[in-house]
């Protein structure tokens, strides 16, 4: 038998790589895991990467991308790579061949059509500022067993590569950016938020710019808390030393961390120690440590047995987001609206069922002392102080989100009545033409498996909701027109109001009488159209969501709060959306606003012709409409336009 | 009639038959295997890439033939190309009939021979070679390689060594027929230890339809209505191999043996020595085979079951390129491409020079070559993971594991199923080749 020839790693990525280029166009795919292979094992080597960077070019044109999802760089999405990265096998092999490629046309060493360097720069700044976990590698639990493979070592030196060619500076800016977003919607659930800031702590000890510097300490500071009392204690060891302070320090105290607490909406550990201990020796103090504005103080005054209740019952360290979820629902006066108070002192005192228990409890890791009813009382709080800050999470239910945010605002009785219902009954009852819809009778809805990481009362809530949802739009399925028609003002309430338009046709799936449409959204929204009058309550809308290519990705449930000028004098429209993520892109270079136009936290905003251009369906008052047709025709074509070369193209267009 | 005269009457009729039959051609039909003077172009029935890649290297005017999904491609890729659709026939003879439309397309480009690339399509390709030669008995050839009684059958009138086998059309026939072998091994009073039977579809690919029946509950269990017709067949003990047997005017121009290291997971080329020894033997089969089914052109694709004693018996024949990554494993130990290899097989046109010089003369193999099926094994999945000591290993190759794109695995009844991907190795020892390709079957590749 002959002698198998050990090549060397190079030589054999070489070969593979000719086999490839002298391919047929048609049989690249035969030859492109040989190469794949090679590059992987090409990668554990010491240069590995920067060999591959030198033959990026080579391998690109040879076909190693062709008939993939990377072949064309110029749709590539930043966002998408961490998922590739974590995917193991081929998939991450091939991710990180792409950004070699990437990294050889940011440097010009490779002058790819489609693709300038500056553009592949940004791509990069951003796979890194994503990454930056990779970059500083966590001796965590998780990292450990997904780093049973090689792959994880191969993700660790693409990113020591990419950190060589590439200054750390530009990420951290990127990654303050995101932060910076991510905070100004101050979200009910933080995780990821806290996560982004604590990859961020390991730029601190390389060279970055001075604010960005800054900008990182103060995240840092707000999670971890930075106490003039002790550095760096144990929160034990912070209470009694609580108990040596005299009124001024306490308050020196409690003005620092609740200032910390407003300009992030993030929560320290030691602010949940220090207002529990205020709660009791020092309520006068409680104003202080929640920095309450005077509407804020004014209702803290008038129920202050019940606050100091709700503190002891619903302040606790593992749901230490709640704290600014108290002083919101405080500054918002909910405390005032009659049925809040007996609505929330039901809850405390509520018999839970035992799996709405089990899930609850599930929230929190074990021995923390901590009962079901403290979980939904903290839910409750935060859910009524942010409703901007409701999230669907991972799951499919906008829509049950939206409706949860919109009571929260103007409803909290019905909302109190809800959480109530779920938690002791599990069972919830809404009345659709006549017929009551229990969600206990019914079995599906939209979510298949949920996905837990949710705040408590979504937690409790949307599998029932959810599930009344999709039987109302059962029940409202082949009546000629869109079910939300029917559906939202059912599901939601009569805040909803009557008149609907929906762009798609449902009898023949078609776009009809696109103009008709924008006229109307217009002559009811746009103040400059219809007549003065105010947007009172949220007004449920559908949305065509597009990637950043303005590409048609599906439809989404977003509401609009307020539509309204900014500072130059523009026309916005400033609406929730319980999908709150940082920074989206619909393409077009119709990009969301989180801050820097007035939102109010977790408002994001876009100009009114570019949401208009996004917008599929929208309720209004039939009583309260403008002149549609003294609409400037210009504008309706703008609009037009921009749907048609978007979501559009997937559509069949067709007049009335 | 009295007795005398019914005694003599039988005398007679006895002498009459036995004349009438001697002077009677008896045994197989004999086809006419070569392709008539016309039509310049080779058309392959069904989309393969590796096949399409062979026959332009080996510069051979040809055309693919397959369902319209692949059309766009095809142009892109200026791959000579018409769309078919094969439809899912009922029956064989149905494919006869439909197949007169495209046999007039194909006159009318040319086309002068069709070769199959899959299974399915088998017949097809027999089909239309019948019609280009005009001999539908062309068409009830390649049946012989696809109805596993008729194969089974024609094996056992050629003088293969088979199993006890009969065609059943309904449960009551499995019982029967489960009984009586066993009867006749004298384990009728031995409920337990019964012999196993195997029941298969009659024509299905791999393993697709197959149950092993090991008592009278397992065939109320394991089969349905829907299961019928099939095939029930007595129980070979020993290792079951397969072949790859590229054939030329009935000779035998290269014999390959590939080793099932574990069935339906892994093979390897070639097998080890324990297996090897027995190519003498098998070449022997294999000619038998040949002789059997009168096979002049092509390549095909035997599985043999060698007993505890040694003895050879023939399991089933496939007249097209095995699954499994066979070729690819061929192709890496052997030094030639098997795709190219089967086209020109296949085609009677081509000359015997032109095969000495593609395949090797000798058996000389570079190592061993082996290659293992990923399957799902949970039924939801988002990562891949290859462990550390596989990918450190000297003797692995490659594999070709990517994210799944569905999260969830559809389940699947029949056969093994579609794999995800395949995982490679190439090295000097075939025991080390095949402990790894069993040490891993048991491994969450996808987690």
């Amino acid at each position: 038998m002959s002698v198998k020839v050990e090549m060397n790693k190079e030589e054999a990525f070489d070969e593979a790589l000719d086999q490839l280029e002298g391919a047929y166009s048609f049989a690249k795919s035969m030859y492109q895991s040989e190469v794949l292979q090679t590059a992987a094992k090409l990668m554990d080597e010491p240069d590995g990467f920067s060999i591959l960077y030198e033959k990026a070019e080579k391998f690109e044109q040879a076909g190693l991308f062709q008939d993939g999802p990377w072949e064309d760089p110029s749709k590539l999405q930043a966002n998408l790579v961490k998922g590739s990265l974590r995917s193991g096998g081929m998939t991450t092999i091939s991710e990180l061949l792409s950004e070699v490629r990437m990294v050889a046309i940011a440097e010009g060493e490779y002058d790819r059509e489609g693709v300038s360097k500056e553009k592949a720069h940004s791509f990069l700044n951003e796979v890194m500022a994503l990454n930056v976990d990779i970059l500083f590698p966590e001796e965590t639990e998780a990292a450990r067993i997904e780093g049973k493979g090689k792959d994880k070592d191969r993700m660790e030196n693409l990113f020591q590569f990419l950190s060589d060619k590439l200054s750390l500076a530009s990420i951290s800016s990127q990654l303050v950016k995101e932060i910076d977003e991510l905070v100004a919607q101050r979200p009910i659930m933080v995780k990821r938020t806290v996560k982004m800031v604590k990859h961020a702590e390991q730029l601190l000890e390389t060279e970055i710019d001075a604010s960005d510097r800054e900008a990182i300490q103060k995240y840092l500071d707000a999670i971890n808390g930075r106490t003039t009392v002790c550095d760096r204690c144990d929160v034990k060891e912070y209470r009694d030393q609580l108990k040596h302070l005299d009124e001024g320090k306490l308050k020196k105290e409690a003005r620092s961390f609740s200032q910390s607490m407003h300009e992030t909406g993030l929560v320290a550990p030691y602010h949940i120690v220090l207002v529990r201990y205020l709660n009791k020796h020092h309520p006068e103090l409680l104003s202080d440590a929640l920095a309450l504005s005077n509407k804020g103080q004014a209702n803290l005054e008038e129920h202050l047995p019940f606050v100091q209740n709700l503190i002891t019952v619903g302040i606790h360290l593992p749901l230490k987001q709640s704290l600014y979820g108290l002083t919101l629902l405080l500054d918002r006066g909910v405390l005032s609206s009659n049925p809040v108070i007996p609505g929330i002192r039901r809850i405390i005192e509520l018999d839970i069922q035992p799996t709405t228990r089990k899930s609850l409890l599930n929230l929190v890791n074990g021995n923390e002392g901590l009962t079901a009813n403290n979980i939904l009382v903290a839910g409750t709080i935060s859910v009524l102080g942010q409703p901007l800050g409701i999230g669907q999470g991972m799951n499919p239910t906008c829509q049950t989100a939206r409706g949860i945010s919109l009571w929260s605002l103007h409803a909290p009785g019905h909302l109190l009545d809800l959480i109530a219902r779920a938690a002791r009954d599990e069972d919830i009852d809404i009345t659709f033409e006549g017929q009551t819809i229990h969600s206990k009778d019914l079995r599906e809805g939209l979510v298949d498996d949920l996905h837990v990481e949710l705040d408590p009362v979504s937690l409790i809530l949307v599998p029932h909701l959810d599930r009344i949802y999709s039987e109302l739009v059962r029940r409202s399925n082949f009546r000629g027109e869109d079910v939300h028609k029917w559906v939202n003002p059912v599901y939601y309430g009569n805040w909803v109001p009557r008149g609907f338009s929906s762009v798609i046709d449902p009898l023949s799936g078609a776009v009809s009488d696109y103009r008709g449409f924008v006229r109307l959204f217009y002559a009811t929204h746009h103040p400059d159209y219809n007549e003065g009058y105010e947007l009172i309550y949220p007004n449920p809308v559908g949305i065509f969501i597009t990637d950043s290519f303005g590409g048609f990705l599906g439809l989404h449930a977003v509401s609009i709060q307020r539509v309204a000028q900014d500072q130059n004098g523009d026309v916005r429209i400033y609406f929730y959306n319980p999908n709150n993520d940082s920074s989206q892109d619909w393409g077009q270079g119709i990009q969301p606003s989180v801050t820097g136009f007035n939102e109010i936290h977790g408002e994001s905003s876009l100009p009114f012709h570019q949401f208009a251009a996004r917008l599929y369906a929208f309720h209004y008052n039939q009583y309260e409409q403008g002149d549609a047709y003294a609409v400037d025709e210009q504008l309706v074509e703008k609009v037009e336009t921009l749907a048609k070369e978007s979501w559009g193209s997937q559509y069949t267009w067709t007049a009335l | 009639m009295p007795v005398s005269n019914r005694e003599a009457n039988f005398k007679l009729n006895n002498q009459n038959d036995r004349e009438r039959m001697n002077s009677r051609k008896l045994g197989p039909l004999q086809i006419n295997h070569e392709r008539p003077q016309k039509g310049a172009k080779v058309a392959l029935i069904g989309w393969s890439i590796p096949t399409i890649e062979a026959i332009q290297q080996i510069k051979r005017p040809y055309i693919v033939i397959s369902h319209e999904g692949y059309k766009e491609y095809a142009e892109q890729h200026k791959i000579p190309f018409l769309s078919w659709d094969f439809g899912k026939p009922n029956h064989y003879q149905e494919v006869y009939e439909r197949s007169e439309e495209l046999f007039d397309q194909l006159v009318n480009i040319d086309v002068g021979h069709t070769i199959s690339v899959f299974e399915e399509l088998v017949e097809w390709a027999g089909a239309l070679n019948a019609r280009l030669r005009e001999d539908p008995a062309v068409f009830d050839h390649s049946i012989l390689f696809r109805d596993k009684a008729m194969m089974k059958r024609r094996a056992h009138l050629g003088g293969l060594k088979v199993g006890v086998f009969e065609e059943v059309e309904n449960k009551e026939e499995v019982r029967r027929f489960f009984k009586r072998v066993n009867y006749s091994l004298l384990k009728n009073h031995q409920n337990e230890d019964a012999d196993p039977i195997h029941f298969k579809a009659l024509n299905k690919a791999g393993a697709a339809g197959h149950r092993m029946i090991f008592s009278e509950e397992d065939i109320e269990n394991k089969l349905t209505d829907q299961s019928f017709p099939g095939l029930v067949e007595s129980h070979l003990s020993g290792m079951e191999i397969s072949c790859e047997v590229f054939i030329y005017k009935g000779e035998i121009l290269f014999l390959n043996m590939t080793e099932y290291v574990k069935l339906g997971y892994s093979s390897m080329v070639p097998p080890s020595a324990e297996i090897e020894y027995y190519r003498p033997y098998i070449h022997k089969e294999v000619e038998k085979l040949i002789q059997a089914f009168d096979i002049q052109f092509g390549m095909i694709h035997p599985e043999f079951f060698i007993t505890d004693t040694e003895e050879i018996y023939f399991g089933e024949v496939a007249y097209r390129i095995p699954g499994g990554h066979i070729f690819e494993l061929i192709q890496k130990v052997y030094g030639f491409n098997p795709f190219g290899a089967h086209i020109l097989c296949c085609d009677p046109h081509t000359t015997l020079e032109e095969l000495e010089e593609f395949l090797p003369k000798e058996v000389k193999p570079n190592g061993h070559a082996g290659s293992f099926l990923v399957y799902p094994r949970k039924k939801n999945a988002t990562r891949v993971q290859v462990p550390r000591d596989l990918e450190e290993h000297p003797s692995f190759e490659k594999h070709t594991l990517y994210k799944p794109t569905t999260a969830k695995f559809q389940d699947t009844d029949e056969g093994y199923g579609n794999h995800l991907g395949t995982v490679f190795f190439h090295g000097e020892d075939s025991g080390e080749i095949s402990q790894l390709l069993t040490d891993y079957v048991d491994y969450d590749f996808y987690v």
